[in-house]
C-alpha cells in the first residue's frame, strides 16, 4: 500500500516524500518561532512596506488582474498568441470545419501508408 | 439468483430508471427530486464498485440482452453472436467506477446549486440519462449499441448545457456542441454500418477475431478515432469544450468530464480490442502521439491568458486529454513489440490509465470549486474576484489539492500518473517527454494565477459578504477531494489494485474476444 512505484527506469516512493515534508515543516515552523513577538502594534513597525511607495488605502488599487498576469510571457510569444487565438473563431462552421479536416488528413494518409 | 451476475444490466438499469421516473418524482416536491437524484446517483456508485469486483475476482462479464439465457452469448448451432451483448472488463469496470465517482460527486453538488432555479424535473431526468449514456458507452460490447449509447449521452448533454436556456451563451454553446457532435455520430455511424456490411456482424470481440486490415477497415478506423478523438476533446477538433463546459451547470460540468472519459475509452477500444495487432502501420498511434502533444501543449497554451475560470478550465481539460492520448498512443506504438512492451510500452499504459482516473477526480473537483465560487459571488470572470480564502477556507483547501494534482506536483496522484507518462515516452522520444514536462510548467503557472487572483490578495469590498457554500456542496467536493489523497498516499496499492487489471485488460485482445466467442461453444 505505501511501496514504491517502480516506472522502469527509477521509483517513486509517497512516503520517504511525506517524510521529508514533515521534516521540513518542522525547520521551517521552528524558524518561524525564532521571530520577535515584542514589535508595537499600531506603530510604523506593523505598516506594509510597498517598495518605499505610498500604500493605498483599499487593497483592490494594488491588485493585478488575472488579465494582466504573465503579460511579459504573451508579449514575448505575441505571434504565436496572434495565430492560435485567431484559430479559435468561435464560429460553428470553423469548429467542423477543423474536425473535417483533422479527418480527412487522416484519411488520406492512412490509405497512403 | 446470483445478483452480480446481472450487475452489467443493473449499472445501466439503475440510472435509466432514475431519468424515467424524475418527472413522476418531481411532483413530489423538491425533497423527493434531491433524495431520487442523489439516491439514484449512489445506487449507480454501488453498483459500479460492485461490478469492479466481481469482474477482479471472476474476469471478464457479459450479458446477453434478448437472448433466452442472459449468460449464454453464442446460443447453440450459432457461429456469431447476434444478440445485443455488454462485455465488461477489467478495463471497462475501471471506467464505470471513475465514472459513477463523479456522477455522485456531481448529484450531491448539484442539490444546493441548482436549488434555486425551476425545471429541475427535467435537469434531474437528463442528469440521469447522461449517467446512463456515459456508462453505457463503458459496458456494451456492440459497436451499433455504442452508437446509441454516444447518442443518449450527447442528447442529454445538448439539453443540460442549453439548461439555463434564458442565456444565449449557453443555447449557443450547446448548438456548437450538438453541431460538431451529430456529425460525429454519422461518422460513428458510417462507420459501424461499413463494419456490419463487410463482416456480418456488430460485435466489437466478434469483429476483432476476423478483421483483416484492407482499405474499408483502414476508413473505419479513421472515422472512428476521428469522431472519439473530437468527443474527448483533442486538438484541433476541441474548440467546442470550453463554450460547452463554461457554460454547462457545474454539477453538469463535472459530469461531462466523465463523459469525454467514455468517449477516450471507446477510442482505446477500437485501438486495442478491435485492431489490435492487426492495425499493423504505425500511422494511427503516431497520430495519437502527435494529436496527444498538440493537444497538450496548445491546450495550456490557450488556457494560460483565459480569465473567465471555467473556461480556463476547459482549456486545461483539452491538455489533460493530451497526456492520456500519449501514454496510450506510446503503448500501442509498441502492442506487437513484446520486448519493448516489457521496456516501457505496458508502463504507458499504465500511465494513461492512471492518469483517466486522476483526471477525471480532480478535474471534476476543479469544476466544483469553480461552481462554488460562482455559487457564493455570482461571478465567473477571475479580473473581479479577489481574497476569497478568508472566506471560502474549505473550497480553498480542495481547489490547492486539485491543483497542486493537475499540474503534476510531488506527492499528489497526477505527479505519479505523469511521472510514469515522462519516463516510457522518455523511451521512445525524448521531445515527446519534453513537450509533457514544458506543459506541466504552464499547468501550473495557470494555476498559480487562478490560485493567486482569486483567493490570495487584498478582499473585493464587492466580495465582503461572501460566506462558505453549503454543507451538501462540500460533501460533493469531499467525495472527489478523498479520491485525489488516496491515490497519493498510496499510489502503488492504486496502481495494483485499480490500474494495473484495467491495464492488462486493455491490452489482452484475446481474452476479450474469447470471453463472447467461447460462451456457450
Amino acid at each position: 500500500m505505501w511501496g514504491k512505484v517502480y516506472t522502469g527506469f527509477g521509483y517513486w516512493d509517497a512516503s520517504a516524500w511525506i517524510l521529508f515534508f514533515f521534516i521540513a515543516a518542522f525547520f521551517t515552523l521552528w524558524l518561524r518561532s525564532q521571530g520577535r513577538s515584542d514589535y508595537k502594534k499600531g506603530t510604523d513597525q506593523d505598516e506594509i512596506y510597498w517598495s518605499g511607495n505610498e500604500v493605498p488605502e483599499d487593497g483592490e488599487d494594488i491588485t493585478v488582474p488575472a488579465s494582466s498576469a504573465y503579460w511579459g510571457f504573451r508579449k514575448a510569444l505575441e505571434p504565436f498568441y496572434k495565430g492560435l487565438l485567431g484559430m479559435h473563431t468561435g464560429i460553428a462552421t470553423d469548429i467542423v470545419g477543423y474536425y473535417v479536416i483533422a479527418v480527412a488528413f487522416l484519411a488520406v494518409f492512412i490509405l497512403l501508408v | 439468483m446470483n445478483w452480480n451476475e446481472h450487475l452489467p444490466a443493473l449499472i445501466l438499469i439503475i440510472p435509466l430508471f432514475g431519468a424515467f421516473i424524475a418527472p413522476v418524482c418531481s411532483l413530489g416536491g423538491k425533497t423527493a427530486r434531491n433524495i431520487l437524484l442523489v439516491a439514484i446517483s449512489f445506487l449507480t456508485l454501488i453498483v459500479a464498485f460492485m461490478l469492479w469486483r466481481h469482474v477482479l475476482a471472476n474476469g471478464i462479464s457479459y450479458y446477453v440482452m434478448g437472448g433466452d439465457k442472459f449468460n449464454l452469448s453464442l446460443p447453440s448451432g450459432m457461429a456469431l453472436p447476434v444478440r445485443i451483448i455488454l462485455e465488461v472488463d477489467a478495463f471497462s469496470a475501471f471506467m464505470a467506477l471513475c465514472g459513477a465517482i463523479v456522477s455522485f460527486a456531481g448529484a450531491l453538488f448539484s442539490v444546493n446549486y441548482m436549488n434555486r432555479f425551476t425545471g429541475m424535473g427535467r435537469f434531474v431526468s437528463l442528469y440521469c440519462l447522461l449517467t446512463a449514456g456515459m456508462i453505457g458507452m463503458m459496458v456494451t460490447g456492440d459497436i451499433f449499441n455504442f452508437f446509441i449509447f454516444i447518442e443518449i449521452s450527447s442528447i442529454a448533454s445538448f439539453g443540460l448545457i442549453a439548461f439555463w436556456r434564458d442565456k444565449p451563451t449557453a443555447i449557443e454553446a450547446s448548438f456548437k456542441y450538438a453541431l460538431i457532435s451529430q456529425v460525429g455520430s454519422m461518422f460513428i455511424l458510417i462507420a459501424a454500418g461499413a463494419l456490419y456490411g463487410r463482416y456480418n456482424m456488430l460485435n466489437m470481440a466478434a469483429i476483432g477475431s476476423v478483421l483483416k486490415m484492407g482499405s474499408m477497415e483502414k476508413l473505419v478506423l479513421v472515422f472512428l478515432v476521428g469522431s472519439l478523438a473530437m468527443k474527448c476533446g483533442t486538438f484541433p477538433m476541441h474548440m467546442w469544450l470550453p463554450d460547452a463546459y463554461a457554460e454547462a451547470p457545474t454539477g453538469v460540468t463535472c459530469l461531462l468530464v466523465a463523459v469525454s472519459q467514455a468517449s477516450l475509452y471507446g477510442l482505446m477500444r477500437v485501438c486495442f480490442s478491435i485492431y489490435g495487432a492487426t492495425m499493423g502501420s504505425s500511422f494511427i498511434p503516431w497520430m495519437l502521439i502527435v494529436f496527444g502533444l498538440a493537444s497538450m501543449f496548445f491546450g495550456v497554451s490557450m488556457a494560460v491568458v483565459q480569465h473567465e475560470i471555467k473556461r480556463l478550465m476547459g482549456y486545461h481539460s483539452v491538455s489533460q486529454v493530451g497526456y492520456m492520448l500519449l501514454g496510450l498512443g506510446v503503448g500501442l506504438l509498441v502492442l506487437d513489440d513484446a520486448r519493448a512492451m516489457a521496456d516501457y510500452g505496458f508502463t504507458a499504459i499504465k500511465g494513461g490509465v492512471f492518469h483517466i482516473f486522476n483526471y477525471t477526480m480532480y478535474k471534476a473537483l476543479l469544476f466544483l470549486t469553480a461552481g462554488a465560487i460562482y455559487y457564493a459571488t455570482g461571478k465567473k470572470d477571475l479580473n473581479e474576484m479577489g481574497g476569497l480564502a478568508r472566506r471560502m477556507p474549505y473550497t480553498t483547501f480542495m481547489f490547492v489539492i486539485a491543483a497542486a494534482a493537475i499540474s503534476g506536483l510531488p506527492p499528489f496522484n497526477g505527479f505519479v500518473s505523469k511521472l510514469l507518462i515522462y519516463e516510457s515516452s522518455f523511451a521512445v522520444h525524448p521531445f515527446l517527454a519534453v513537450v509533457a514536462l514544458v506543459t506541466s510548467v504552464l499547468t501550473l503557472a495557470s494555476f498559480v494565477k487562478v490560485f493567486q487572483t482569486a483567493f490570495l490578495g487584498p478582499e473585493k469590498s464587492s466580495l465582503a459578504k461572501v460566506q462558505e457554500v453549503p454543507a451538501a456542496m462540500l460533501i460533493g467536493m469531499v467525495v472527489l477531494t478523498a479520491a485525489i489523497l488516496g491515490a497519493s498516499l498510496f499510489p502503488s496499492w492504486t496502481l495494483s489494485t485499480l490500474v494495473e487489471p484495467a491495464a492488462r485488460a486493455l491490452v489482452d485482445q484475446s481474452g476479450y474476444i474469447g470471453a463472447i466467442l467461447g460462451g456457450g461453444m
